[in-house]
This record gives structure tokens, sequence and C-alpha cells, in this order.
């Protein structure tokens, strides 16, 4: 029953090589090699819920016989598509071919990672695609380091909704800050539910938001690289946003983002509310608004340094660096962006990036007048960025949010602006040497 | 060869070997390979799901990852942790949350699911359908839960407000206020894990012998005295294992902060225990490096604590 | 005898506040989901309105949710299955060998917090081709019921008599023998309220699905986010899906209370 000494050693040594063989081969054969794609294999999009996504789904049918392949498109909410990219790009995985991405806030850092494909070529190889039809801002937004890595298709100005009907006593809309939180201060009468002004309060969206209110002051996030949060012009604008939000915005705003915002201004319940303008259909939608025939719509007011808002693609197209069907993801870039699609969305009331749109006062036909004009004086004034032009995004903002959350809750603004710039002065050191690849 | 047939003449009524054969394995080899053979499926799944995370982890913890899971790291050593223990801004907040979360939430668990045991603890008329209504708050999915008391406790729209200004409160902000909401969370773990302490608790409360407590009556205490003095103290095992169970799992609670707060624990960061300062420093700043050493001290944390409970238990059950 | 029959009064108040307490949300939701949004967003609105279909008609028409649906009852019965074959045999090993210590390690997977998984996890799985599949979601809901079945069945099986096994293989059974045919009979019930608990963890668990799935296997818990989607939050569809979640949970609450409660406590007595 026991084998002489020797050979059951030998045994042994060749069972656990064998073991340690037959493992390292199948390690082997699941470890991927070069793989290409099915020909049944869809185009997979995975994108953003946006009013953009939902309106470009109905057009894929022209797409899928073009290209004579399915196209798979799946929305998500931004939280839930920041970690699934995180997460499935970390991995190199292939079944992703098209992407939406923020420039502003996913790109630099998917770009340092290799994530997404160098589209220089394509955008500018091909004639009929335009490239230098988009607007100058976005277009610059969508190139790091030498190399265009996406294409804008949406893109965001701040308006200021407000109710034509209440504020017709004051003369319309207010065209400074100062005025408009006279206004605001004015009219709130919080015991009975009604809110003067009503915005985003919770730190990440606040944030965006609040940047042409830093812009308007005379301030930036930063100045050459230095931090720009602990200037007199900045801690004036926290101290505005807080101010206005504490005293005449609706109770728990530091928990609204535009989810939350944006139907209490539908319900009536606010007179004025600065936010994107891509969301206005809702305010015209009865089903869900309340205001759709007192509703107004105006330029960003004007602070000390006149009206800054923000100007920014909000939204672009990737296309994922391991995917296998690059080409065909390719295809649907060039579709989704091109002047024609963009002149039908934009007519549909999604505002795009192409300068040629822009100039078509056709397509601006399906805005309300007061809206498209709105839309015009925001982008001549507008800066390209509105959140910290750095790396890594998601910290910034939040350092930067903070002196802006302690201004809603009545708290000493200065105090927590002094110590937030020095902890963004240590960030933008690392973050400056993180940027060099 | 002698000792083989003499072990198993002796040991195994069952393996009797033909007559003059020598058996080809004892009872009690029989039953250590089969134990091992039967015990090996779970012992292999959960160590291979558990040692390649962890070393995977720990070994993230001592480098610069960032951004890319498999970009090229750096070792920094143990700079990530020196940072993270260093750091009053975030972590050190964090901990203290998560520490005032565990305690506040399952202290006040345990006393009402006591309570909750004691009335329960003769039959009564009714007893399943309580059983039955109790069960359904701790089997119910945690982030519903937490979607539905965002509805009730909406400070504009809410069931909750409404009901308060029947009885003269002004409507208060609940989830939507930085001071309120981690009481509020609070609030939100007791009333969904109290049954589960109650049941733990009645468990242990029907199998404790009645003697002592007939001659405590006898002896004149009244129900306090006999509740302090002799239940209390034969509950021990129970209380402390139950203890253990809500504990690690209130240490941990992410889906009801996530479903309520969102990612980053609020604005003011005032849900952000250390599990959602993990996830945000993984998901949201893509700091790896941080991330894993934060989870590495949080774990180290946790075992601790299970430690030295499951130590108190062996003690009183001794 | 009045001194008792207070007392007995008043348990019953205390006790009926109790329930009163635990099951009015749940009405609440359950009620939502037959209101239309307007109704849902309006407090005044309490339990006197007419009905709705709609909320859930909106939903079983909506392919994703009925998928996730899908979704998280294969994964479910699968990650249980596998699991009670792992932890059911391990258990009674640990149980009639009195292999404390080496259970304990098992147990240890309680203690680690899920995110220090994901990242390795989802790096091991990736390198296998697997992520997004069903499999990796199975694997992952079986370490979290393998210990969980593993420290109810300890409990379970250290209380059989030993007596039955041991008369069984003086019959000649073998010891694998004694455990298929007198110890797993025997524990039947405990193993259904494993089985049960296990279950309604795996139907409950979110942050795997939330990092782990794609578009095609995700679960049920991480869809109730996809209604609140970028403009409105669908109150009454939020509440007719969260309803619907709930279904399975009313249904062993309701016939399995009594299985259920012996499944927790086994584990938890016995320590």
């Amino acid at each position: 029953m026991t084998l002489p000494t020797s050979r059951r050693r030998a045994g042994e040594l060749s069972r656990r090589s064998f073991g340690v063989l037959a493992a390292a081969s199948v390690l082997a054969a699941c470890t991927r090699g070069p793989q290409t794609a099915s020909p049944n294999a869809p185009l997979r999009v995975l994108a953003i819920n946006h009013v953009w996504t939902q309106a470009i789904s109905t057009y894929l049918p022209e797409l899928e016989e073009r290209i004579g392949r399915r196209v798979s498109l799946r929305m998500l909410t931004a939280d839930q598509l920041t970690s699934s990219f995180n997460v499935k790009l970390n991995a190199s995985a292939t079944d992703i071919d098209v992407m939406t991405v923020r420039p502003l806030q996913d790109q630099l850092m998917f770009a340092r990672n290799g994530w997404i494909a160098d589209l220089t070529d394509r955008v500018e190889g091909d004639a009929g695609y335009r490239w230098t039809d988009f607007q100058e801002a976005p277009r610059e937004r969508s190139v790091v380091g030498g190399a265009a890595v996406s294409v804008p298709v949406v893109t965001e100005r701040p308006a200021l909704y407000y109710r034509r009907d209440l504020l017709e006593d004051f003369g319309g809309a207010p065209g400074t800050l100062d005025e408009m939180l006279d206004i605001a201060l004015e009219l709130e009468r919080r015991s009975e539910g009604f809110f003067g002004y009503v915005g985003r309060g919770q730190r990440n969206g606040a944030v965006s938001q609040w940047s042409s209110f830093l812009y308007s002051f005379g301030g930036d996030f930063t100045h050459d690289g230095r931090s720009g949060i602990g200037t007199p012009e900045a801690v004036a604008a926290y101290e505005y946003y807080g101010r206005l939000l504490h005293e005449a915005g609706p109770p728990g705003v530091t928990n609204m983002s535009l989810e939350q915002a944006m139907p209490i201004f539908a319900q009536g319940k606010a007179a004025m509310y600065v936010d994107a303008d891509a969301i206005y259909s809702n305010f015209l939608d009865e089903t869900i608004s309340t205001v759709a025939d007192t509703v107004g719509f105006a330029p960003f007011p004007a602070g000390p340094a006149g009206s800054v808002p923000h100007n920014i693609p909000s939204w672009s197209l990737a296309i994922n660096e391991f995917s296998l069907l690059r080409d065909d993801a390719w295809e649907f870039l060039r579709w989704a962006s091109s002047p024609e699609m963009v002149a039908r969305l934009q007519a549909e009331g999604i505002p795009g990036a192409r300068q040629s749109v822009w100039d078509d006062a056709a397509t601006l036909a399906s805005f309300p007048a007061e809206l498209a004009e709105t839309m015009r004086i925001n982008a001549a004034n507008g800066i390209g960025h509105d959140r910290p032009d750095v790396m890594q995004v998601g910290r910034a903002r939040d350092i930067v949010g903070r002196p802006l959350v302690s201004g809603i809750l009545g708290e000493d603004v200065a105090a927590v602006a002094a110590d937030a710039d020095a902890e963004f002065n240590d960030f933008l050191v690392r973050d400056n040497r993180q940027r060099e690849f | 060869m002698t000792t083989t047939t003499a072990r198993a003449a002796v040991g195994a009524p069952g393996r009797r070997a033909p007559s003059g054969e020598k058996p080809l394995v004892t009872f009690e080899q029989a039953n250590r390979r089969l134990k091992w053979a039967l015990l090996a499926p779970a012992l292999g799944f959960v160590g291979l799901m558990i040692v390649f995370p962890l070393v995977f982890t720990i070994n993230l913890s001592l480098t610069d990852a960032f951004g890319a899971v498999n970009a090229g790291n750096s070792y920094l050593g143990l700079q990530n942790f020196a940072d993270a223990l260093t750091d009053t801004r975030r972590f050190w907040p964090a901990v203290g949350r998560t520490v005032t979360f565990t305690l506040g939430a399952v202290a006040l668990e345990t006393v009402l699911g006591l309570a909750l045991a004691m009335l329960m603890r003769k039959a009564f008329r009714g007893m399943e359908i309580v059983r039955t209504i109790l069960m359904v708050p701790l089997l119910a999915t945690p982030v519903a839960i937490g979607i539905l008391w965002m509805l009730i406790l909406d400070p504009t729209n809410g069931i909750a407000n409404h009901l308060l200004g029947f009885v003269g409160i002004p409507p208060q902000e609940f989830l939507g206020s930085v001071a309120q909401s981690l009481p509020t969370l609070m609030l939100i773990d007791v009333w969904q894990w109290t049954p589960m302490m109650t049941v733990l608790l009645l468990a242990g409360l029907t199998t404790l012998p009645e003697e002592p407590e007939e001659a405590a009556r006898v002896d004149g205490a009244n129900a306090w005295q006999r509740f302090v003095h002799v239940i209390l103290p034969m509950l021990r095992t129970t209380i402390l294992t139950a203890l253990v169970l809500r504990g690690v799992d209130a240490l941990k609670t992410f889906d009801l902060i996530y479903a309520t707060k969102g990612p980053g624990g609020g604005s003011d960061f005032e849900a952000e225990t250390l599990n959602v300062y993990a996830y945000g420093l993984t998901f949201d700043y893509q700091e790896y490096g941080l991330a894993s050493a934060v989870l590495v001290l949080f774990t180290l944390f946790i075992v601790a604590i299970v430690v030295v409970l499951r130590r108190r238990t062996e003690r009183s059950a001794s | 005898m009045r001194a008792s029959t207070t007392f007995g009064v008043l348990r019953a108040v205390l006790i009926t506040i109790v329930c009163a307490v635990i099951a009015l949300p749940i009405v609440w939701m359950i009620a939502a989901a037959f209101k239309t949004n307007v109704q849902v967003t309006d407090p005044t609105v309490g339990l006197a309105f007419t009905p709705t279909w709609d909320n859930f008609r909106g939903v079983l028409a909506d392919g994703a949710l009925v998928q996730s649906l899908g979704n998280s009852l294969l994964i479910g019965v699968v990650s249980t299955a596998l699991s009670i074959v792992i932890a059911v045999p391990a258990a009674w090993a640990v149980g009639r060998f009195r292999m404390r210590r080496t259970g304990s390690i098992v147990l240890v997977a309680r203690i680690i917090p899920a995110i220090s998984l994901l990242v390795p996890w989802y790096y091991m799985f990736a390198q296998l081709g697997l992520v997004g599949s069903h499999l990796v979601l199975i694997l992952s809901h079986m370490f979290v019921s393998v210990p969980l079945i593993l420290w109810i069945m300890i409990g379970f099986f250290e209380g059989l008599p030993v007596e039955l096994e041991d008369a069984a293989r003086t019959d000649g059974l073998s010891a694998f023998g004694a455990f298929l045919r007198i110890a797993l009979p025997l524990a039947a019930p405990g193993t259904a309220s494993a089985a049960v608990l296990a279950f309604i963890f795996s139907w409950n668990n979110f942050i795997f699905a939330l990092i782990l799935a794609d578009e095609r296997t995700m679960t049920m818990p991480v869809l109730l986010f996809n209604f609140m989607s970028y403009a409105s939050t669908d109150w009454g569809g939020l509440m007719a899906a969260a309803t619907l979640m709930t279904v399975p949970v009313l249904l062993a609450a309701v016939f399995g209370q009594r299985y259920l409660v012996a499944g927790l406590t086994a584990g938890a007595t016995k320590g």
C-alpha cells in the first residue's frame, strides 16, 4: 500500500508538477490574445441618460443600415457611467465601443490612462466632416496633448429661468446679480413654501453652476497654476451664492442637485432658477410643469466683472481604445456629430457645438425666442470651463466646493475659503506633476 | 502492520475487515480524509476569493497607484498609511462618523430589541402575525428602504413633516440637512435592524432556565431586579453574539448611505463613513493606493473589534 | 390579578405600536406604488385615493427592468444552490468533528469590506474574460452565501444527536453515508431556512452588481437608480419597482417566518 520511498517521491513530484502545468495552461488559455469581433457583434454604445441620447436613439436605424451592424445603446446615470467606465476600462474591456464622456471631468484622466483612442487623423482627414466647423472653445477642449480624443455633441451655458408673472413688477429679469439677490429676498415666502431662488446646493453639482458666479465676480479657480479660490473675488462669489440659497432658497438645499432643484421651479415654487439651458424643455412640458406659460429665459446676470457665464461642451463622444470595432465606432461618431445630424438635433432643441448650425436661423426656431437670444448672448460672453482645469477633477471639485457649502449653511466663508485655498494649492502641486504624461 | 490491525479493531465497529485481511484504511484515517474532503470546497472557494484580493489590495496600498489600476506604479512603502493617519480633513472625521453611527445605532437596536424581546417572551394571541411583521424590514432590500425613507422624509413633499405638523413641530430637513443627516440615517438603521436584534435576543431568552427567576421571585425581587440581576447575566453570551453580528454589519453600512446621500456622503461629507470614503477614493478620485491603505486600516479596525468581542463572549460562556 | 391584566393590556398596546411603526412605512411604499406621481409628491394624499395600475404597467413594460428581475432571480437561485452544495457538507464536517477553528477561517469572509474585493476581483475576472457575465455575479454572491450558510448550519449540526449517526455506522454505513442518510434529512428545516436567507441576501445585494454587472446582467437593486433619471424622479415607478422587489421578502416572511427565525438564531445561539 505504501510505495517504496524513492518511487513514491518521484510519483508525488510528477503529480505536483503536473498540477502546476495544468493550472498554468488553463490560465494561459484564458488570458486574452489578439481578438477580432464576430460579424454579429453589435456596436456597443455606453451613454449618459440625457436628452441628447434619447434623441439620437430614435435615429439609430439609419446608422444600423449604413454600417450593416446592430447598435446596442445603453443609458446610465452619470455616477453609474463613471464607475462603469472605471471598472471596465481598468480591465481593458472590449465590450464598449463608443462612450459619452465629459470633456471637462473625465477626459484628461481617460487620456492619461490611455483609454480613449486618438481621433486626430479621422477628424482632420475627413473633408465632409468639417472639423473646423466646431466652435473654437469646445474644439480646443477636445484636444489633449495635441491629439483630438473626443468630439463634442452637447454644449451648455447657464440660463436664468424666471417667472415672468412674478417679476413683472420688478421690470422683468434682473440684469445684475445684485438685483437678482434683492428680488429673491423680496419674493421669498418660506413659510408658505415659496422660494425666491432655487439652485443646486449639493456640492458636486453646485460647483459647476457656481462657476459663472465666480467668473462674474472677477475670479477663477486657478491663476497660473496656483489656487484662485482664496482671492477676495472668489470669497465674494462664495458669500453671494451662499447668501442667495441660505436666505431665499428651499430647505434641504444642500442635498439638491439638478434632479431635485428642477422640479421645484417646474412646480411653481420658486421665482428664479439658474441652471443648464439644456433642460429648458422640462419647463414647457405640461405633464410635469405648472409654469409652462409663465417661464421666461434670461442671460446670466452681470456681476462686478460683468456677465461672464460658462460656455462648455458638456458631453462628447469618444472611442474606447480597446474596442474591436474602431472603424464602425468612428462611423457612429461621424454620423452622430455630422453637420446634418447636429442641425437636426438642434432643431429639436438640443444645443450642439457646430458654428454652422448656430448660424442657421432655422435650427434656432425650435427654441423659444427668448431662450435662443439668451443662448446667443451667453455663448458670446462665455468662458470655456466650468470647473477646475485639472486631472483629478473629483478631488478638486470637493476642495473648492467646501466654502460654497459653508456659505449655504451660513457659516464663516472667509475662514473656510482660506483653509480650502491652502488645501487646493497642495493639491495643485501634486496634480501638476501627474499631468506630465 | 500489527499496529494498523490493532487500531482498526479498537476504533471501528463498522469497519470490520474480512478475516485475515488488513483493512485498507482506519476509521480515523477515513474520518480525517472525509472531513477535509467535505470542508475543502468551502475553504478553497473562500480562500481563492479572499487571498488574491487581499494580497492585491495590500500590494496596492504600498504603491502610488492612481488613475489606471495596471498602469506602472512605484512603491511608496508605508507613505499611504502615513497620509491617511495624518489626514484630519477626511480620514479621521470618517472614522468618527463610523464609530458614532455604529455605536449609536447598535446601542439603540440592542436596547429596543431587548425591550421588545422581553415583551414578546410569553406567548400571546397573534404572536405569529407579529413575528411576520417583524421579519419584513430586516429582509427588505436596504437600497429600497433608503429610497422609501427619502420619500417619507422629503422636506417639502414627505409625509413625515406633514405628520409632524399635526403636533406642532416645524418641518425638518432630515436627510436634506447637514446636521440631521447622520442621526436620521441612524434612526432608519434602527427601524430596519431592531427586529433582527429582537429575533436573536428572543431566541436566547426562550432558552433560559426558569428556576433562577422563580427563585428570585420567591425571594421577593421585583420585575426590574429580576431583569437586571438574573436575566441579563444569563443572557450575556447571546447579547455579545448579537452585538458582534450586528456590529460588523453596521460598521460596513454602505447601501443605505449610498442610496440616500449618494457617493461622497453628502455636501459637507456629513454621512461619509469609512466605507463610503473608501468607495469615493476608489471610484471617484481613482486614488487606488490611498484607497487600499484606508481599506486595510478599516479591515484591521473591524478585526480588532471582533476579536475583542469574541474573547469576551468566550469568557462569559465559560 | 389586576396588576397582571393592566400589564397585559400595556403589553398589547406597546406591541401594537411597535408593529405599526414597523409596518406603516412598508404600507406607505405599497400605497405609493398605486398612486400617480402628482399624488405621491403631495403629502396631503394619505391612504384614501383611487389606485392605478399604471406604475406597475410602466415598470413591467420596461424591458430593462424585467431583465433585471430575471437576472436577480437567476443569480439568486444558482448562487444559493451552489452555496448549499459547498457549505452544508462543510458545516457538517465542522460540527461533527469539532473543527471550530478551521470553520472560523471561512467566517473571516464576513468581516472584509466588499470594496476591498471589488477592484482585485474585477482584475482577476477580467483576465479570465468573465466580467459582465452572470458567472461573476454568481461567484461574488456565493462569497456572501457560503459563510452565511456555514454559520447557520454549523449550529444546526452541532445540535443534532450523534447517537443516530453512530447507530447507522454500526449498521455498516460509511461516515459519509451517515451524513447523507441521517444527518442531512434531519437538518432539512435548517437547510431550507439557510437557503431562503441566502437567496434573500443575494436578492438584496447591491454593491457587487453596482460594479461588476454590465447592462445585460444588472440586478434589480441597481436598476432602482435608473428611475432617478436626468430630469425628474418617477416616484410612482420607483415605488412600484421597490414593491416588486419586496414581494419575495413578503412571501418569505409570511410563509416561512418560523423557519427563518430558526435559521437566524441557530447560528447565533450556538455562537
